[in-house]
């Protein structure tokens, strides 16, 4: 009786894991190709907010710098900084990011530089446990494998983004068409920035309301930044200002955020700044372009208020060292 | 673990493995023990929940289907029921019924309420009650003997493709699957990896993406103008369907990968030109769950009214379909909405059929392409109230917005964000016309050329790393 031999060709085993292998090769080499391209595209851009990342990480050489989240980036003009102190001046701040974002960058700039001064914006709602504040630690994985040292922080995304970041594409996943764009003519006209800060224009038409700011659950990881944020500037002799902008509530009461991140800066003896519920601007919704964020205008008188500040403590320092 | 998350990728390639590495004949055993493990994940103690309705499943049927209890049958089946229903209604209905017992006591000037209960509600747990009393019915029918293996009708219910969110399977086609020969199918393998790699790119590309932007117009609806609610009004039914119809094919997929055959849930339901045959191809397991386990016998017991007995059957039946989504107005409206248009179309359907004959209309493009939209509009308008608004006045604000305040610009975050969801969009209405109209035609997964095979398959795993949403929440269908 002929026995059937078990070949290649009846073995649908090994049929099977070899049609396995050459797709898992192909997907392979259309991640290379394409993730490569990405990456030589992403840091080529010369505009937009993905090139003022990357400005932020790699190029700035500024003496003030303005650090947070889109509230950092609204409402503090760089040139009214630079022109009133005297400081040449950058505002590295990102919508829609946190202190893990704050963090990441300030240390990769610390391997570089020492500012004179950082201004950090202190969102009220800064601490809240959110499952969002970790999934928008996605704007650092371009930066990934350039910059070892942020790669504690990206890791705090996920237990298994280090095999994520074995995919060339995945640091660049829903960039395509804004990679594209930054690389554009066109896009430099779209929303200007001016060094690093991008105005709004739009005037706030609501009415001031009253209300209790609802206790947080707040995030020790967060927490735990904050401090080591606060304990890189002081160990690298920068002068740092932690700042919480005005916000278009009358809140009868205090975040629990704010009440941790002032109680840490004054641990440190960090000066921390709260205009939230500064009424010489919440009075004027004409200086909001909405409930978080001033416009123009507002940016602009809302600056001179912290450079007042920051003047009149420079000069008690200055008289107190004379002392 | 959810089907997006990396845990499950990592978790299904290995239960693959194990399973065809075990004897054919204890094969079911393993998948048993996978099942349990994939929920006990979740939330341990939810697991009791999932066995105390197997368990009680089991007790029942057996004594159903047992001859010396014949004459109460019925009782049994009625027990059976109540006993199965209880935890749903604990976790699902009990807060809705006590604060209505409570607004109604009170209007009456009487202050009584039980306290009410925060737990969360246990995932996939309407999808096995469902399941369960299923079986119970067709045991109770003679449709199918009482399993004696308690195992098997603990996998059933438990199948860890299908315990989160169905397809609503039914014991006649489950039962024999799990009994018989489960063998390593390179056909159905393939066919099982085609699916599921068309169910992620269905829900990471089209659903989730669609939902950053719905989302941030139904979260904030008295911020935005008609025009944009109107937009968000007509994505949310394709994040829908991408949504439960991306999650349904990666549990049909899996199943198919271990060579067990499940029912399909969507049949491209966006080209039904009435809503009759819209309902036919949405969601079909749980309409015809519905179908079959209410509407038939409440029409067959209404029969004696003729078209207006099927008119209160259909009313009834998508109350409670809308019941079943959500213990809300919300979805009790949306159900009363369904069940309108399809007594609608019942009372109409024979004049619609003369006219529709008399003209040949049903041969001309034109007119199924108006009846495709016009019933896409109805549906999407229906969907409002299905899970887009939280309460029926913000479904009514949508709806006054949409109708007196249509000026101003649609709002959108960044032009990428819209030119990444249309891109998406594109890619399922061109795939699903495709498969509509031209069948075996341009076809890229089943091609025969391996090399168009292949490519079809590297570029929709790069259009997923490029433009899916990794971090996005989870099924939509998770919470009913």
């Amino acid at each position: 009786m002929p026995t059937r031999l078990l070949t290649f060709k009846n073995n649908i085993y090994a049929r099977f894991l070899l049609k396995l292998i050459s797709l898992f090769l192909l997907v392979f080499i259309l991640d290379f190709i394409i993730g490569g391209l990405l990456n030589r595209f992403y840091f080529t851009q010369e505009s937009g907010n993905l090139f003022r990342t990357t400005y932020s990480f790699e190029h700035t050489s500024e003496d003030l710098l303005v650090f947070g989240s889109s509230t950092a980036n609204h409402d503090y003009p760089s040139e009214i900084f630079q022109k009133r102190l005297k400081l040449s001046t950058y505002n590295v701040g990102r919508d829609g990011t946190s202190i893990f974002y704050d963090y990441a960058l300030l240390q990769s700039i610390l391997k570089r530089y020492s500012p004179k001064i950082i201004i950090l914006n202190f969102d009220l709602d800064e601490f809240k446990k959110t499952s969002e504040s970790y999934d928008r630690i996605s704007s650092l994985l371009p930066y990934y494998r350039r910059h070892p040292e942020i790669r504690p922080i990206v890791e705090l995304k996920s237990p298994y983004e280090k095999i994520k970041l074995f995919s060339k594409i995945y640091p660049y996943n829903s960039l395509f068409f804004s990679i594209l764009a930054g690389n554009a003519e066109f896009n430099k006209k779209r929303r200007q920035d001016y060094q690093g800060y991008v105005p709004l224009t739009k005037i706030w038409g609501e009415s001031l309301h009253s209300t209790k700011y609802k206790y947080q659950e707040l995030d020790s990881n967060k927490i735990k930044i904050y401090k080591a944020f606060i304990h890189d500037c002081i160990a690298a002799r920068v002068k740092l200002y932690v700042v919480c902008a005005p916000f278009f509530v009358n809140f009868e009461n205090r975040s629990n955020s704010v009440m941790v991140g002032e109680n840490i800066a004054n641990e440190y003896r960090v000066k921390y700044f709260d205009f939230s519920g500064d009424p010489s601007i919440l009075n004027k919704p004409s200086l909001f372009a909405d409930m978080s964020h001033l416009n123009r205008k507002g940016a602009e008188i809302y600056s001179n208020k912290i450079i007042d500040k920051i003047i009149n403590e420079e000069s008690q320092e200055v008289s107190s060292q004379k002392r | 673990m959810i089907f997006t998350s990396f845990n499950f990728l990592i978790f299904f390639p290995i239960v693959i493995i194990i399973f065809f590495l075990f004897p054919q004949k204890y094969r079911w055993h393993f998948l048993l023990f996978a099942s349990y493990f994939f929920y006990i994940n979740l939330k341990p103690v939810y697991a009791l929940l999932l066995a105390g309705v197997t368990l009680i499943t089991y007790i029942f049927t057996r004594l159903i289907d047992n001859p010396k209890f014949a004459n109460h049958k019925k009782s049994l089946l009625v027990v059976n029921i109540i006993l199965a229903l209880l935890p749903l209604f604990f976790f699902k209905y009990y807060n809705f019924v006590n604060q209505s017992v409570f607004t109604f006591l009170d209007y009456m000037g009487i202050r009584w309420q039980l306290p009410q209960i925060n737990f969360i509600l246990p995932i996939g747990i309407s999808f096995y009650t469902f399941m369960a009393l299923g079986y119970s019915i067709d045991v109770y029918n003679e449709e199918i003997h009482a399993e004696k293996s308690f195992g098997i009708v603990a996998l059933f219910l438990s199948f860890f493709p299908l315990v989160l969110s169905g397809p609503i399977e039914r014991a006649p086609n489950m039962f024999p699957q799990f009994k018989g020969r489960l063998l390593f199918n390179y056909y159905k393998i393939i066919k099982g990896l085609q699916w599921i790699l068309w169910g992620y790119f269905m829900k990471l590309v089209v659903a989730d993406r669609i939902a950053i932007y719905v989302h941030a117009i139904f979260t904030n609806i008295s911020n935005h103008n008609g025009k944009s609610l109107f937009v968000g009004t007509l994505l949310y039914p394709i994040q829908v369907y991408a949504d439960l119809g991306g999650y349904s094919l990666i549990a049909i997929g899996c199943a198919k990968v271990m060579g067990i055959e499940v029912m399909q849930n969507f049949n491209r339901p966006f080209f039904a030109t009435s809503m009759s045959e819209f309902w036919r191809r949405w969601h079909i397991s749980l309409i015809s769950w519905l179908t079959d386990y209410i509407y038939t016998p409440l029409a067959f017991n209404l029969r004696r009214y003729k078209i207006w007995g099927i008119v209160i059957a259909l009313l009834l039946t998508f109350f409670l379909s809308g019941l079943w989504h959500g213990a809300t107005i919300t979805f009790m409206v949306w159900g009363t909405i369904q069940g309108i248009f399809l007594s609608i179309e019942a009372l109409t359907n024979k004049r619609k059929k003369n006219f529709v004959k008399k003209y040949k209309l049903h041969q001309r493009g034109w007119y199924l392409f108006i009846c495709s939209l016009f019933t896409y509009f109805l549906f999407a308008f229906s969907e409002i109230f299905g899970g887009a608004t939280e309460s029926v006045s913000q479904g009514f604000l949508v709806i006054k917005k949409i109708f007196t305040n249509f000026s101003g610009p649609i709002w959108y975050e960044n032009p990428s964000m819209i030119l990444i969801s249309l891109s998406a969009i594109f890619i399922l209405f061109f795939v699903e016309l495709k498969t509509e109209y031209f069948p075996g035609k341009f076809s890229f997964f089943n091609n025969e050329n391996w090399v168009v095979r292949f490519l079809s398959y590297g570029f929709l795993i790069t259009i997923i790393l490029l433009i899916g949403v990794f971090d996005g929440g989870q099924f939509i269908y998770f919470q009913f």
